[in-house]
């Protein structure tokens, strides 16, 4: 692995992790874990290396965002009191522009295939392989007007 | 294998590659079957993983161009407002598809002579009906009899059920008084010819690990390959030569290692779909055919045909159950399939219901369409969408045109060094008012099952699953590129039996129809082994 490569810091994987909790939070009855707490920083550090234009965006903006929040007189933005994040989070839009729009699609798409959160929708956690789901007949009923009807296609 | 001559070989081993091959193996000829592809495993399909939803951004997504396996190859489609879709693989595209298993109509074949557009087939449904019901047999068809939209026919297996979802959009359909019925699909519906049943995965769409949908890995070539048939993997073939007599001779193809090789045979069959077979014959242009092999009628890769798709997609208020059960095959409507002229347009279309979605394209289709915020309010709004959604596509009829084509693009090349084909194709008027017709139609009965909002695209570009008319079949030389039995009127011993011998589109999926021509076709030779050259 090259050194352009190389792991997040511990300041950046903070920093990252709070902006995951703040674009995905916990869910307000407990059911659905935040996408920081959940770990998906492992997963967007994977990405990053997977799409080398990726990891420019995320760092630029994790960057962005630290000296932001430094700049309002506190420490980095993983410091900073929750109520203020989502305003710091949208200011960084403008410094960083590429920042959000990758962050967010890798985040939603990892955070909705994993077991926790599919259980906390109310789905099953699992694969559909093996298990299926169990489909019950319809009340063949429904085709009643439709077998009323005459026939639609055209004699030739 | 290149010192060897076989009798028949087929290129191509998805959907009429495999019919084909399984009937001439009646003859006891030397059948082989030359595939760039290999064989699938299914139990390395998305499904079997939690990310199945992600997979149609990496190795199984439609398009070749994003997918880039090895044996793909690539196609310029930027000139097209719908890409092309395909798989390369023993079982061709049917790895992929929904399974969606429609017969055409009598009128598909009458279209000149019914709305004075398109060209009549020189064959008709009559012709086409006993070899439905075979390959209804072979590839396993669920569904129910008595469909008002259809002539007679039987349906081996039960209907895929309908869930809570078919049902919701049924009534709807039922509000309105307008057709509806459980789709034909090439889904074991119970235990049949040793496929496991159908468990209602959902993800048909990228392959299924149950081994219950239809694809032909799993239905003709098992039977094929135990009646003798070879099938040769990972061959990719570069063009048809001919010998001294202006017969086919062989084909010369690279294999797995990319070294280039040679394989003689009496018979050629193209089995490589509505892209891939044009693209071999252009390929295959020589100092008798300089514009391209069997091209004397000029028509060789014109005329292309899709379908082009509408999606209206509905957001109901309560949980649909919708990832449960086969994506695409749930029910569909004829209510617009024939011709009325009051509507502004010719032909028709079907609407085919799709089920819901997983959570990542739940969100999405959040995303897409602004409706998920990130922060707070996210989870409401998720909730808002997730299983909640259903809708259709609308699969117009597309006419026959011969700007849209396939030619050979001049600096692209797949991984053995062949010219990749190109794509020019414009949407007619014609599709542009049905397409409209059917964003409208399908908003009112979505609404009349309950939706409380309908979002609706007029032309899904992600949707060249239907490869047609490419090498349009008649009995003129002059204006057609193949007979009424596939075989190419400048090459007697070469036949075309996928998609780009249709003549025109009809509004359903193509597959049953290219399967039951094959067999077709298959059955002719069979008939005429003694005079098949004349």
């Amino acid at each position: 692995m090259s050194e352009d490569f190389a792991a997040l810091t511990p300041e950046q994987r903070r920093t990252l992790t709070a902006v995951l909790d703040e674009l995905v939070p916990p869910s307000a009855d407990g059911r659905l874990p935040g996408a920081g707490a959940l770990g998906l920083a492992d997963a967007i550090e994977e990405k990053m290396r997977e799409q080398p234009d990726l990891r420019p965006a995320v760092l630029g903006g994790l960057e962005a965002l630290d000296a932001l929040a430094r700049r309002d007189g506190g420490g980095g933005f993983a410091d900073v009191a929750a109520a203020e994040r989502a305003g710091l989070l949208s200011r960084t839009s403008a410094e960083a522009p590429a920042f959000l729009p990758g962050l967010i699609f890798h985040a939603y798409v990892t955070y909705y295939h994993q077991a926790p959160v599919l259980e906390g929708l109310g789905v099953p956690g699992r694969p559909p392989h093996p298990e299926g789901y169990a489909v019950a007949a319809s009340d063949d009923a429904l085709l009643d007007p439709v077998r009323a009807r005459e026939p639609l296609y055209r004699p030739v | 294998m290149s010192e060897e001559t076989v009798d028949v070989l087929i290129v191509g081993a998805g959907a009429a590659g495999a019919a084909i091959a399984w009937s001439l193996a009646d003859t006891r000829m030397n059948v082989l079957c030359m595939e760039q592809g290999d064989w699938m495993d299914p139990a390395q399909y998305p499904s079997t993983r939690l990310d199945w939803d992600l997979a149609r951004f990496g190795p199984f997504g439609l398009s070749p161009n994003g997918r880039r396996r090895p044996e793909d190859y690539p196609v310029n489609d930027s000139g097209s407002p719908i890409q092309i879709s395909n798989f390369n693989a023993v079982g061709g595209s049917t790895i992929l598809y929904a399974g969606h298993f429609p017969r055409f109509h009598p009128s598909d074949f009458r279209t000149k002579s019914l709305d004075g557009v398109g060209c009549d087939w020189p064959l008709d449904y009559e012709t086409l009906a006993p070899w439905y019901d075979v390959n209804a047999r072979m590839m396993g068809v669920a569904g129910l009899a008595g469909d008002p939209a259809y002539p007679p026919k039987d349906v081996p297996l039960p209907p895929v059920p309908l869930g809570k979802l078919g049902e919701t959009l049924a009534a709807g359909f039922n509000r309105l008084g307008w057709h509806w019925w459980p789709s034909d699909s090439a889904i074991a519906t119970r235990e049949y010819e040793g496929r496991a049943p159908c468990i209602n995965l959902g993800p048909c769409l990228t392959g299924c690990a149950q081994g219950a949908k239809g694809s032909t890995d799993v239905t003709y070539w098992p039977a094929a390959t135990r009646k003798g048939v070879r099938i040769a993997t990972r061959c990719r073939v570069r063009e048809v030569t001919l010998g001294p007599d202006g017969m086919a001779d062989g084909v010369v193809y690279y294999d797995a290692e990319g070294t280039e090789r040679r394989q003689r045979a009496e018979i050629v069959i193209l089995a490589c779909n509505g892209v891939g077979t044009p693209r071999l014959l252009l390929n295959s242009a020589n100092a008798s055919f300089p514009d391209g092999l069997a091209n004397s009628s000029g028509l060789v890769g014109k005329n292309l045909m899709f379908h082009p798709y509408a999606m209206i997609t509905g957001i109901f208020d309560d949980p649909l159950l919708g990832y449960q059960g086969p994506t695409g095959c749930c029910i569909m409507s004829q209510e617009f399939y024939e011709t009325d002229p009051a509507r502004g347009f010719v032909r028709g279309y079907t609407f085919e219901t799709t089920r819901g979605m997983g959570a990542v394209s739940a969100s999405l289709l959040g995303m897409t369409s602004g409706r998920l915020p990130w922060g707070q309010g996210h989870h409401e709004a998720f909730a808002e969408i997730f299983d909640r959604t259903a809708g259709m596509v609308a699969i117009c009829e597309d006419l026959p045109e011969e700007h849209n084509r396939v030619t050979l693009d001049p600096e692209l090349r797949d991984g053995d060094g062949i010219p990749a084909p190109k794509i020019d194709y414009t949407l007619s008027e014609n599709s542009h008012r049905m397409t409209e017709h059917a964003c409208a139609r399908g908003r009112e009965v979505l609404e009349a099952a309950g939706a409380k909002e309908v979002l609706a695209d007029p032309i899904l570009s992600v949707a060249g699953w239907h490869l047609m008319g490419t090498a349009r079949m008649g009995t003129d030389p002059a204006t057609s590129v193949v007979n009424e039995w596939g075989r190419c009127h400048d090459v007697r011993n070469l036949f075309i039996i996928d998609g780009s011998v249709f003549v025109t589109s009809a509004a359903v999926n193509p597959t049953n129809t290219i399967q039951a021509f094959a067999l077709h076709v298959a059955d002719r030779i069979k008939s005429n082994l003694e005079n098949l050259f004349d």
